[in-house]
Parts: structure tokens; C-alpha cells; sequence
């Protein structure tokens, strides 16, 4: 039985690591049992506590980005009846559609063998290491690219969002929407982020940092969403538990929200290197520190 | 993405069989694609949302008539 302290726990833990590169689902499987916490991952409780809070993350983004979301709902149904894509709004659904199919597919039938995955918090740190190294990678591809085209490199205002030499969103291609919601389905796994891969990938098909997020941001709510309502009908009778969720959820969602405008603006002229260092370090220390 | 007559078809097609897996997986007790024999109204409310985004598909792949 997960306590009220712990649900809490897990709620600030889970709205502060959700949007950022870091893997939410790792720190919530690796970080308990460093700090040794009274704390199984196995509780049947534990998946759909999670869920919950991922319903607060999903809550969070869909109130970043609720004008955006308005006109891209607005926007598929309109190309949905037309067959044909006329607009940025038409053209930006469709890219989310074809990015969220491959996760959500995965995510659904593969649902038990993932789950299993999450008891074992040192799959998860060596997952955090495996992480940081592709957060770095997408780094060290981008700043090759940047040198190629001429880019001043490491510049604090090098990839701004007047920055010509990359893409906005609405011009990625749909192959390309494809592949970063192909990288998305390695974020099922504990410890690897859906934000970094998703970031990382964009920032590989050529979209500015702070579009390679506000993508992955996009891309995330469907997929987070979907899982969340999905999971709450096996929530079970326990009602306090599903009461103390609920308020859990709200507090992970103002956390989120406030990472994520953290995140877009630090993106606007930061890099990915320093959440690789972290990530990198404490999948290091779970792998020393748990036994 | 391009106009196609044969894919338009096969994705007509391809939403059929998800429509009737939907049906299937609403009205049948079975353990297929799932851990343990019941009804699985998830997998029913999944397949009905691929067999809709088949026809969603299916409606861009149509060739059209040319804009005037």
C-alpha cells in the first residue's frame, strides 16, 4: 500500500522530471530505493498512482498549449473530412497523428512486458546512462551540423527562434514526424525520456531547440493522456488511494506546467548537455548505490 | 501524401478488419493479444479508433477530383 507521504513524493518527483529530459518514470523507479524509502515498485497500487500523475502532466500541457490544441483539433477534423491538408494547423495534426501511432500502439500491447520492467530499478539507472548518452549524441550531431552550415558554435543565441538555418515545426516532413514518434516508443522503457528522445530526434531532423520541445511537448499529450484514462478504471475500489491520487495528480500538473515554461524558455539559447551530465550521474550512482 | 486508388482500397479494407476485431474483442471472451481471457473493452475501444484513422487514411489517399 503506497502512503499519502509517498503519493505526494511521487507527485513532486514526477511533475518536476515529467517535461524535462530526465525520464520521470526512471527517477520514480531509481530514486525510492536510493533514499531508501519503504517502497515496493511491484505494489499493485504503483502503475496506476503513476498514471494518475501522468493524467496531471497531460492536464499541464493541454493548458500550455490550449489555443494551439484548439486549432489543431479544429484542424484534423477539417483535413479528416476534406482528405486533404490546406493549412500550418491541418498540416501540424497530421504530424502528431503519425508521431502518436507508433508509441501508442507499442505502449498498448506491450503493456505487460513494460510493466515487469519496472521493478527493477537497476534497468532503470543503466537505462538513465543509455539516456544521457543520446542526449549528448543529438548535442554533438547538432553543433557538427551547426559548424557545417556556419553556425557560430555554442553561441548563447545561436539555435533562437529567429534563427534561419533550422526549421520551424510545421515544415517538419511527415517521414520525419515518423521517426521522432519511432524514437518516442524507446521512452516506454524506464529511464529513457520521452521528452529527450523526442527532443533529440527533432533537433536530428533539423528543428530548433525550442521547436524540437514545443513538438515533443505536443507529441507527449495524446500519448499520456490516452495511457492515464486507460489505467484509471483498474484503479480499483481503493478510493482513498484514489482520492489521494487525484490531488496528487493537480500537484504534478502545476509542477509540470512550470517546467515546462522553464524548459521552452531555457531551450530558447541552453543545450541539452547538462540533463545528459545528470542523467549520466545518477544512473552511475544507482548502479553503485543499489543492491 | 500522394493519390492512390489501390492504397485507398487497402485501407478501406484494413479499417474493416479493425472494425470487426472491435466487434470481436466487444462481444468475445479471449485471451488474444491480452494476458487473460475476458471481454477486453480497451482492445475494443483501440481497434475502433485504428479502424477510424484507417478510413481518416483512406480518405487522403483517395484520388480527387482536380481543383477548378
Amino acid at each position: 500500500m503506497l502512503g499519502a507521504g509517498l503519493i505526494l513524493f511521487l507527485a513532486v518527483l514526477q511533475g518536476a522530471t515529467e517535461l524535462f529530459p530526465v525520464s520521470s518514470l526512471g527517477h520514480a523507479v531509481v530514486v525510492p530505493p536510493l533514499l531508501h524509502l519503504s517502497f515496493r515498485e511491484t505494489d499493485p497500487a504503483f502503475v496506476p498512482v503513476l498514471t494518475l500523475l501522468h493524467l496531471g502532466t497531460a492536464g499541464a500541457l493541454i493548458v500550455l498549449y490550449r489555443d494551439q490544441w484548439w486549432r489543431i483539433l479544429r484542424g484534423f477534423v477539417r483535413a479528416a473530412v476534406r482528405g486533404r491538408v490546406a493549412d500550418s494547423d491541418e498540416r501540424l495534426a497530421v504530424l502528431l497523428l503519425v508521431g502518436t501511432i507508433p508509441a501508442a500502439l507499442v505502449g498498448f500491447f506491450f503493456v505487460s512486458a513494460l510493466k515487469s520492467l519496472f521493478a527493477d530499478p537497476r534497468f532503470a539507472a543503466s537505462m538513465l546512462i543509455v539516456n544521457g548518452a543520446i542526449l549528448l549524441a543529438a548535442e554533438v550531431f547538432r553543433r557538427r551540423d551547426e559548424a557545417a552550415r556556419g553556425a557560430p558554435i555554442a553561441a548563447p543565441a545561436s539555435h533562437a527562434a529567429g534563427d534561419p538555418a533550422y526549421e520551424p515545426l510545421e515544415s517538419l516532413t511527415v517521414r520525419r514526424a515518423l521517426l521522432v514518434g519511432l524514437c518516442q516508443v524507446g521512452a516506454l522503457l524506464p529511464g529513457i525520456s520521452r521528452s529527450g528522445v523526442t527532443i533529440a530526434a527533432g533537433l536530428v531532423a533539423g528543428l530548433r531547440h525550442e521547436e524540437a520541445a514545443r513538438f515533443s511537448f505536443l507529441l507527449a499529450t495524446p500519448v499520456i493522456l490516452a495511457a492515464g484514462l486507460l489505467e484509471v478504471p483498474d484503479l480499483g475500489p481503493d478510493r482513498p488511494t484514489a482520492l489521494l491520487g487525484a490531488a496528487a495528480a493537480v500537484v504534478a500538473g502545476v509542477i509540470a506546467y512550470l517546467s515546462a515554461r522553464f524548459l521552452l524558455r531555457y531551450l530558447r539559447s541552453g543545450r541539452l548537455d547538462p540533463f545528459a551530465y545528470y542523467c549520466a550521474a545518477l544512473g552511475v550512482a544507482g548502479l553503485v548505490l543499489i543492491r | 501524401m500522394k493519390s492512390s486508388g489501390p492504397l485507398a482500397v487497402l485501407l478501406v479494407a484494413l479499417a474493416i478488419v479493425f472494425a470487426a476485431l472491435a466487434v470481436f474483442y466487444f462481444t468475445v471472451r479471449t485471451s488474444l493479444l491480452a494476458s487473460e481471457t475476458a471481454v477486453h473493452y480497451k482492445h475494443a475501444f483501440v481497434f475502433t479508433a485504428l479502424a477510424v484513422l484507417s478510413l481518416i487514411a483512406a480518405n487522403f489517399a483517395r484520388p480527387k477530383a482536380a481543383l477548378r
